[in-house]
């Protein structure tokens, strides 16, 4: 039968009675077989609740999400909606791999603001693969802007590269693998698609890849990076 | 490799853009977080919020910083997204339960073997608000206050929610 102890078992287990009170329910469980069992039960079911499995959803959802995720890296100035192709401004390679780094370093805002668009907390920048960006003659403030950023970005690899070597040691060697190996690949993949583009400037294609890329590399210095920081 | 670091591994080559590596992350989770939509959501919203869950966490993957594990961090986005889905929807979840017909006298629970796994389906069928409070204080760690805040009732009521809901639990798993 319930008795006025019943209702603070909970609290007792979880720590949350004052000094006095913990003290007369303790008291309490030395003499009475029902709270002791009871607490028992539940400190039994809280001990394992943290450890539930989950049960998978009724159906594959995997290629509906990676589908998606496609679609997290198009990049057409907007918002939810797609957007009107007289609000599109299209980017050759260059401009594209300057927004990209500041996107890296400032977030998609500011990336708006840059270009002239309108900011909001869904603007975000992205290469549409449906749609390939044509290339454009910069103008000279264009050229200048792009000068600008490709040197910023030269020199956020530089200082993220040298922090990644000197905090190495704080990382796994699986994640140091992981990260060295990715490198690669994705520093193959640029070096490639430029020596491509310089057979065939106007292929959209290859301006995505790069500029996708170079976004690439720089997310994971920096995750890498964070890893080092968060274990210093 | 621990499966913590297996999935800070992924977790690496995702950021960078390795959908593989990133499919291997959701397939060690899913499970986990679609019950978790379906504890805190209605059911039939719980795989769609699931997608929306993996996106999002796509997105974000470059700021998560390593301090806690992937999984972790993983519940924290997901629960954030579940309780503002729940906001804009028009879900009535009653929130109160009576204590009537509760059983007290002993039962043997802590001696199931089976504990575990029979407890998921034991929650299944706690009513929402005890089931809420329960999923997220004793299954993922959240404070009275916190949960509180996230689900806009008073401290009190999260602390006596809580203790219907391991009561309730505790029926549950004795019949």
């Amino acid at each position: 039968m319930p008795d006025r102890y019943t209702n603070q078992l909970s609290a007792y287990l979880d720590d949350e009675l004052d000094s006095a009170s913990r003290a007369r329910l303790t008291a309490h469980l030395r003499t009475c077989p029902e709270c002791t069992g009871l607490l028992a039960d539940l400190r039994a079911i809280v001990a394992v609740a943290p450890a539930y499995s989950g049960r998978e959803p009724s159906r594959e959802l995997w290629p509906e999400i990676e589908a998606r995720l496609g679609e997290a890296e198009v990049i057409a100035i907007g918002g939810a909606r797609p957007p009107s192709p007289a609000s599109v401004r299209r980017f050759g390679w260059r401009e594209l791999i300057a927004a990209s780094i500041v996107m890296a370093a400032v977030g998609g805002g500011a990336v708006y603001l840059a270009l002239g668009g309108r900011s909001g907390p869904d603007a975000r920048l992205a290469v549409s693969p449906g749609a390939p960006p044509a290339v454009t003659t910069p103008s000279p403030s264009g050229s200048r802007n792009v000068a600008f950023a490709e040197r910023e970005y030269d020199s956020a690899v530089r200082d993220l590269e040298q922090v990644l070597e000197a905090g190495r040691s704080r990382l796994d060697t699986a994640t140091v693998r992981s990260v060295e190996e990715s490198l690669q690949k994705i520093d193959a993949a640029i070096a490639e698609a430029r020596a491509a583009i310089q057979r065939d400037p106007s292929n959209g294609y290859l301006n995505r890849q790069i500029a996708a890329n170079m976004r690439r590399k720089l997310n994971l210095l920096r995750v890498a990076t964070n890893a080092i920081a968060a274990r210093t | 490799m621990t499966p913590a670091e297996i999935d800070r591994a992924d977790v690496t080559l995702a950021a960078a853009g390795d959908h593989a590596a990133f499919e291997r992350l959701y397939h060690r989770h899913v499970a986990r977080v679609h019950s978790l939509a379906r504890w805190l959501l209605d059911p039939g919203d719980a795989e769609d919020a699931v997608q929306e869950v993996f996106i999002r966490v796509w997105q974000k993957l470059h700021t998560f910083a390593g301090q806690s594990a992937f999984g972790t961090w993983l519940h924290r986005v997901a629960v954030n997204l579940f309780l503002r889905r729940r906001q804009t929807s028009s879900q009535d979840r009653k929130r109160q339960i009576s204590d009537e017909g509760l059983m007290l006298a002993a039962t043997g629970v802590a001696e199931r073997p089976d504990l575990r796994v029979a407890l998921e389906g034991a929650v299944d069928k706690l009513p929402a608000g005890a089931r809420e409070v329960f999923v997220l204080h004793d299954m993922e760690g959240y404070k009275h206050e916190e949960i509180a805040r996230m689900l806009e009732v008073d401290p009190g009521t999260s602390r006596s929610q809580l203790h219907r809901a391991r009561l309730l639990l505790r029926q549950h798993l004795a019949t």
